[in-house]
């Protein structure tokens, strides 16, 4: 056989080795989906990790189950659109953690605790200009109340004279 | 074959003719516009994102639930979502700021750390972004893996096993949407909490949000408060000369926001 097959030998070697490389590397549901190699070319498990994720908000329903009293106060107040979870789910160490141990007994994975800082009532209520003056609830729009917080009774918690549930005063409610 | 001088004329002046119309020219309507005109929602699943910007008070809850929800450092300045401060003054000066990505809340007038007096100020903005979910995302074209992808309902994700981390997804987004994770050491992006809208839950910062300035719906899906939104009223995307075909949708944008 002539010598001028020997380099056609090697360049079939290499291409046979990255071919057994591919095989041996790239995942066997790597798929361009729908046939769209640009944009969904992927590996199809890995929608099913996405999907899998873990839910960590449960929302309203989730709290009223032992809660109804306060679900039932908020409903028709000013803070009817205001998840529990807003407010009640604390980010660092919680200073009051819930009494039942919702991790173990619910596989609730947030932290549950009470924050009564004006920081937390200024993200809403603090008076900018260009914040919206109004809101929409399910009695339609309503005044959006908006304190300035250097001059409302600084250094006071807010929970002092408001119901947060209720939206309203304290003694009002009583 | 003979030709006369006539037929040579006016075959010549067809062909000089044709080669001069651009191939856009032809291109009267994309097969999709067509389709729509025919049929007004097409059988594809498609999930786009509505932002009334008019509503947000820049409280900053959506981006306190996203980072929980989705595991993100809570104080590492990295997020999913964040919300921007447009402010501009009487002076003609725009300032714009997201200290933390809001997750914080805007509870002062400080833009850029400068208090700033209320009487200064002509109008202000607050921006919720998030990921665009672009129908041609030019992060997936550059992920030298395939560890990012378009769902076939449009969602764009990223294969956290599969990532390498080398960050050209993170560059080559136009809205700055992706973020390196120093968690999984992966790229990282919002995802429309997609474990929670194939469950039929809202996105957690959807469910955050106390002023429904955020919805999320089926954009073929006549019933869907986003798609109504989209056929009805008046929306315009973010940065539509990058030609990403952005699907989050904004109610009251103005010039100043980028």
């Amino acid at each position: 056989m002539s010598h001028a097959w020997r380099p056609v030998f090697v360049v079939l070697a290499v291409v046979a080795a990255i071919v057994v490389m591919r095989v041996i590397l790239v995942p066997s549901d790597f798929t361009a989906k729908d046939g769209d190699y640009k944009y969904q070319w992927h590996r199809l498990s890995a929608e099913q990790v996405s999907k899998d994720f873990t839910v960590k908000h449960r929302g309203r329903d989730f709290c009223g189950q032992c809660h109804p009293n306060h679900i039932e106060k908020m409903k028709d107040s000013g803070h009817q659109n205001i998840q529990c979870e807003n407010c009640h789910v604390m980010y660092e160490p919680a200073k009051k953690s819930h009494p039942i141990n919702l991790k173990e007994d619910f596989g609730y994975l947030l932290n549950i605790g009470i924050d009564r800082s004006r920081e937390l009532c200024k993200r809403c209520h603090a008076e900018l200009s260009y914040r919206p003056k109004t809101y929409t609830s399910s009695k339609g729009t309503e005044k959006f109340k908006q304190i300035d917080p250097t001059k409302h009774n600084p250094g006071i918690e807010c929970a002092m004279c408001h119901d947060v549930h209720s939206a309203g005063f304290k003694t009002a409610a009583k | 074959m003979s030709l006369s001088r006539r037929e040579l004329l006016k075959m010549g002046l067809l062909a000089v003719c044709g080669t001069v119309i651009p191939l856009s020219a032809l291109e009267i309507l994309k097969p999709e516009a067509a389709a729509s005109l025919i049929r007004p929602y097409s059988e594809h699943k498609r999930w786009a994102f509505v932002v009334d910007t008019t509503k947000c008070v820049g409280c900053g809850m959506c981006v306190k639930a996203c980072k929980l929800e989705n595991e993100i450092p809570f104080n590492i300045d990295v997020q999913r979502t964040w919300v921007e401060r447009y402010v501009q003054l009487k002076n003609g000066d725009v300032l714009i700021d997201s200290p933390h990505g809001a997750r914080n809340g805007y509870i002062k007038n400080d833009p850029q750390g400068k208090e700033i007096n209320e009487a200064e100020v002509a109008k202000g903005i607050f921006v919720p972004k998030l990921c665009n979910q672009c129908e041609k995302p030019s992060c997936v074209q550059v992920c030298p893996v395939g560890a990012t992808y378009k769902t076939s309902d449009g969602v764009v994700l990223v294969d956290k096993g599969w990532c390498i981390g080398c960050g050209y997804c993170i560059n080559n987004c136009p809205y700055l949407a992706r973020f390196f994770s120093p968690v999984t050491n992966t790229a990282d992006k919002c995802t429309f909490c997609y474990h929670r809208i194939t469950k039929g839950l809202n996105t957690a910062c959807m469910d955050a949000c106390a002023f429904g300035a955020r919805k999320i719906g089926m954009l073929n899906d006549p019933n869907s408060e986003v798609a109504k939104i989209i056929s009805t009223e008046r929306v315009s995307v973010l940065k539509p000369e990058y030609g990403n075909e952005p699907q989050v949708f904004y109610i009251g944008l103005d010039a100043i926001v980028r």
